[in-house]
C-alpha cells in the first residue's frame, strides 16, 4: 500500500505532523484558562497518529496500555488532594519565574489533562489497531487475501469485531485461554 | 465523610484503569477489579452509618461554590441506595471471575475494567447534586453497558444491542434537551436550586418539564410503553452482565425519577404515574408468563417490578415514597441473584431454555434452594423482603385510595408467582430431558460461582431480616425528600 499511496498524502503527512504536534501541545497548555485542554490535545495527537499510520510511517502501538495509564493518572490526580485533607478534584497551583518566558502558572490540573490526553490518544490507537489499519497500510495483498478478522486486530481486545455466533470472537486471544482446558 | 464520597465515585475509575493496564495478568487484574469495586462498597456502608448519625453531607468538587460547580450530596436516600447497589455489583463480579472460563462467560479482560467504569457511573448517579452531572453519570453507565452487552459479538447480541443502543441514545438525547429546557426556564441545573425555582414556574412549563423527564427516566427505567428494548436485549448478554443490568440500571431510572419529581414537587403527575405503573406491572407479568426461557422470564419480571416502584412514587405521599425506596433496596439484590441462579442453571444444563432442563431439584438441591429464596421474595411471599416491600407499597396505595393500582399490584403479584412456578416446574421438578447428558457443564470455577450466589442469597436474607429498620430509614429518607428543606439547606447553607 505504501508504494501505491499518493505522494501528496505521504509528503503532506510528513510535513504537517510536527506542526500538528506543536498545536496539540499548545492546546494542552492553553486549556486551563482558554479554549483547548487535554481532550482537544488528545484529538490532535490522535489525528496525527491516525494519519501517520494510514500513510504507513509507523505501526499502531498498543493503545490500551496508554488508555489505562491515562485513566490511572487522571483518577489519581482527582483523589490526591484527599491525602492532604483537601476536597476531591482540588488543585495545586504553582507559579514560577522562568527566563525568557516570564511568569508561568501551572498546576496539578495539567497532570489531569495529561491523563485525559493519553486516554484519548490511547483510544484512537486502540481503534486503529482494532480496525487493522496498520496491517492494511503495510501489506494490502495479505490483508485482501485473508479476510479473517482475527488477523486484523491481534491485540485488539477492545474491538471484538468478528460476529461469530455463540463463541466470543476473542477466544484464541484471551489471556485466560491457556488455562481454560479441562 | 468527604473521603468516603470521593472514594465511592473515583476509586472504581482508578480500579478500572489499573485492571486495564494489568489485563494480561489474570490474578492481578482480578484483584484490581475487586478492590476497585469493593472499596467503594465498603465506603458506602460506612457512609450509610455516618449519614444515619449526622445527616446529609455534601462535597463541593474542586472547592467551587455549589451554584457554580458540581456538588455531590449524600443524603439518606442516596446513602441507602449506594451500599446495596455497590455490594450487588461486587458479588456479581466475584461470580463473573468464577464464570470466565465458561463458554458463555463475559471476557474478563474487557468486562472487569468496564464494570468498574459502570460502577463509577452508578455511584455518581446516586450522589450527584445537579442535573447535568446526572446526565454524565447516565452516559458513563450507558457507554460501558453498550460494550458489555455486545462485546462477544454474537448475532443475537448485535441485533438486540442495536435496539438497546438506539433507544438509550434517544433517551439520552431527550435528557440533554430536557437539561437545556430546564436551564433556560430556571437558569440553573443544580437540583437544590431547581427545587426552589421549578415550583415557582407557571403550570404549563412545570408540567412540561415534569412530563419530559418522566419520559426520559421512564425510558431508562423501562416503564410501559417504553420498555421494548429491555426484554429483547437483556437475555442475550452474559449472565453476570445481565445480572448487573437487571439489578441496577432500570432502578437508577426510578431513583432519578424519585429524586427529581419529589424535589420539584410534581405531585400533579401522580395520576399519570399510577396509571403507567398499573399497566407496566400487568404487562410485565403477562409477558413473563408467555416466555419459555429463564432469562427472558426474569427480564419481563424486571419490567413488572418497576411498576411497583413507580406506583409508590406516583402516590406522592411519605408512605408511598418510603415504600418505593424500600422496594428499591429489596429488588436490587434479589433481581441480580435470580439472574446469577439462572447462570448456574445454564452452567449445569448448558442452556437457560425451560424445555432443555428438568429434575434439577433432585440433582442439585443447592441451586433449587438458591432459586427458591429470591423467587419467593420477588413474588412477595412472607417472610422475605419482597413481602414487606410489596405490603408497604400496597398499604400506602390503600391509604391514598388508589384502587386501580392496588388491584393491578395484586394481579401482577399473582402473575409473578405463576411464572416463577413455571420455571420451578420446568427446571427443578419435571423429568430430566430424554438424554441425561450433563451438557457442557463447567467444572472449574463452579465453586466460586456457587459461593458468590450463596453470598448474594444471604444478602437478600439480610435485607429481609433488617426489613423493619430499613423501612424506618426509608421513611426517614422519604420524609427528607418530601420536606425538601433538608436537601436544599444541606446543599445551599
Amino acid at each position: 500500500m505504501t508504494e501505491t499511496l499518493s505522494p501528496i498524502i505521504r509528503l503532506g503527512t510528513r510535513a504537517a505532523s510536527p506542526f500538528a504536534v506543536i498545536v496539540g501541545f499548545y492546546l494542552l497548555f492553553a486549556g486551563h484558562n482558554s479554549p483547548g485542554g487535554g481532550f482537544a490535545a488528545g484529538l490532535v495527537f490522535g489525528a496525527v497518529l491516525a494519519l501517520r499510520t494510514i500513510a504507513g510511517f509507523q505501526p499502531a502501538g498498543n493503545g490500551l496500555t496508554l488508555l489505562a495509564a491515562g485513566a490511572v493518572i487522571s483518577a489519581s490526580v482527582a483523589l490526591m488532594p484527599l491525602a492532604w485533607g483537601d476536597v476531591l478534584f482540588d488543585q495545586q497551583v504553582i507559579s514560577t519565574e522562568l527566563p525568557l518566558l516570564g511568569e508561568i502558572k501551572t498546576g496539578s490540573a495539567l497532570l489531569f489533562d495529561l491523563g485525559v490526553t493519553s486516554m484519548v490518544v490511547g483510544t484512537v490507537v486502540a481503534v486503529l489497531d482494532g480496525l487493522g489499519v496498520a496491517e492494511f497500510a503495510a501489506s494490502p495483498a495479505e490483508a485482501a487475501a485473508s479476510p479473517d478478522p482475527a488477523t486484523a486486530g491481534e491485540a485488539g481486545t477492545a474491538a471484538e469485531a468478528a460476529p461469530e455466533a455463540g463463541r466470543p470472537a476473542g477466544h484464541g486471544r484471551r489471556p485466560d485461554s491457556g488455562e481454560a482446558g479441562p | 465523610m468527604t473521603a468516603l464520597i470521593s472514594i465511592a465515585v473515583i476509586a472504581p475509575l482508578l480500579g478500572g484503569g489499573v485492571s486495564l493496564a494489568l489485563r494480561n495478568h489474570r490474578s492481578w487484574r482480578d484483584a484490581a477489579v475487586l478492590s476497585g469495586l469493593g472499596l467503594p462498597a465498603a465506603s458506602a456502608l460506612v457512609m450509610l452509618a455516618a449519614v444515619a448519625a449526622d445527616g446529609t453531607h455534601t462535597v463541593a468538587v474542586g472547592g467551587w461554590a455549589p451554584e457554580l460547580g458540581i456538588v455531590l450530596v449524600a443524603d439518606m436516600f442516596a446513602a441507602l441506595m449506594l451500599p446495596v447497589a455497590l455490594t450487588t455489583i461486587f458479588v456479581v463480579e466475584i461470580f463473573a471471575i468464577g464464570q470466565r472460563r465458561a463458554r458463555w462467560g463475559a471476557d474478563p479482560a474487557l468486562s472487569g475494567p468496564l464494570m468498574c467504569v459502570l460502577t463509577s457511573g452508578v455511584s455518581l448517579a446516586f450522589l450527584t447534586g445537579d442535573l447535568f452531572t446526572l446526565f454524565i453519570a447516565f452516559e458513563l453507565i450507558l457507554v460501558s453497558s453498550y460494550v458489555l452487552l455486545t462485546h462477544q459479538g454474537a448475532a443475537g447480541q448485535v441485533r438486540s444491542g442495536m435496539t438497546y443502543v438506539v433507544m438509550n441514545l434517544l433517551a439520552s438525547t431527550l435528557f440533554l434537551f430536557g437539561v437545556a429546557f430546564v436551564y433556560s426556564a430556571t437558569g440553573t441545573v443544580n437540583l437544590a436550586l431547581l427545587a426552589e425555582r421549578i415550583p415557582q414556574l407557571g403550570d404549563g412549563v412545570r408540567f412540561g418539564i415534569g412530563t419530559w423527564f418522566l419520559v426520559v427516566f421512564g425510558t431508562k427505567a423501562a416503564v410501559f410503553p417504553l420498555f421494548s428494548w429491555l426484554p429483547d436485549s437483556y437475555p442475550t448478554a452474559p449472565t453476570t452482565i445481565t445480572a448487573v443490568f437487571a439489578g441496577l440500571l432500570t432502578k437508577i431510572g426510578i431513583y432519578a425519577m424519585i429524586r427529581f419529581h419529589t424535589l420539584t414537587v410534581m405531585d400533579d403527575l401522580g395520576p399519570v404515574m399510577l396509571m403507567v405503573a398499573a399497566i407496566t406491572m400487568v404487562v410485565g407479568g403477562l409477558g413473563a408468563l408467555a416466555q419459555s426461557d429463564i432469562k427472558r422470564i426474569l427480564s419481563f419480571h424486571v419490567i413488572s417490578q418497576i411498576g411497583y416502584m413507580l406506583m409508590g412514587l406516583g402516590l406522592f405521599s411519605v408512605a408511598g415514597t418510603a415504600a418505593a425506596i424500600l422496594f428499591l433496596i429489596h429488588i436490587m439484590p434479589v433481581k441480580a441473584v435470580l439472574f446469577l441462579v439462572g447462570g448456574l442453571i445454564e452452567n449445569n444444563e448448558g442452556s437457560s431454555s425451560l424445555d432443555r432442563s428438568g429434575g434439577l431439584a433432585a440433582r442439585k438441591p443447592l441451586i433449587a434452594v438458591m432459586f427458591a429464596v429470591p423467587a419467593l421474595s420477588l413474588a412477595g411471599i412472607p417472610p422475605f423482603s419482597g413481602f414487606v416491600a410489596k405490603l408497604a407499597v400496597v398499604s400506602a396505595a390503600i391509604d391514598a385510595s388508589a384502587t386501580v393500582a392496588v388491584v393491578a399490584a395484586l394481579v401482577a403479584g399473582a402473575l409473578t408467582l405463576l411464572s416463577m412456578w413455571k420455571i420451578w416446574n420446568a427446571v427443578f421438578w419435571s423429568r430430566p430431558a430424554a438424554d441425561p447428558s450433563p451438557g457442557p457443564a463447567v467444572r472449574s470455577g463452579a465453586k466460586t460461582m456457587h459461593s458468590a450466589t450463596a453470598l448474594a442469597v444471604i444478602g437478600t436474607l439480610v435485607v429481609s431480616l433488617l426489613a423493619g429498620p430499613l423501612l424506618d430509614l426509608s421513611t426517614q429518607a422519604a420524609e427528607d425528600l418530601r420536606d425538601r428543606s433538608v436537601y436544599i439547606e444541606a446543599v445551599l447553607p
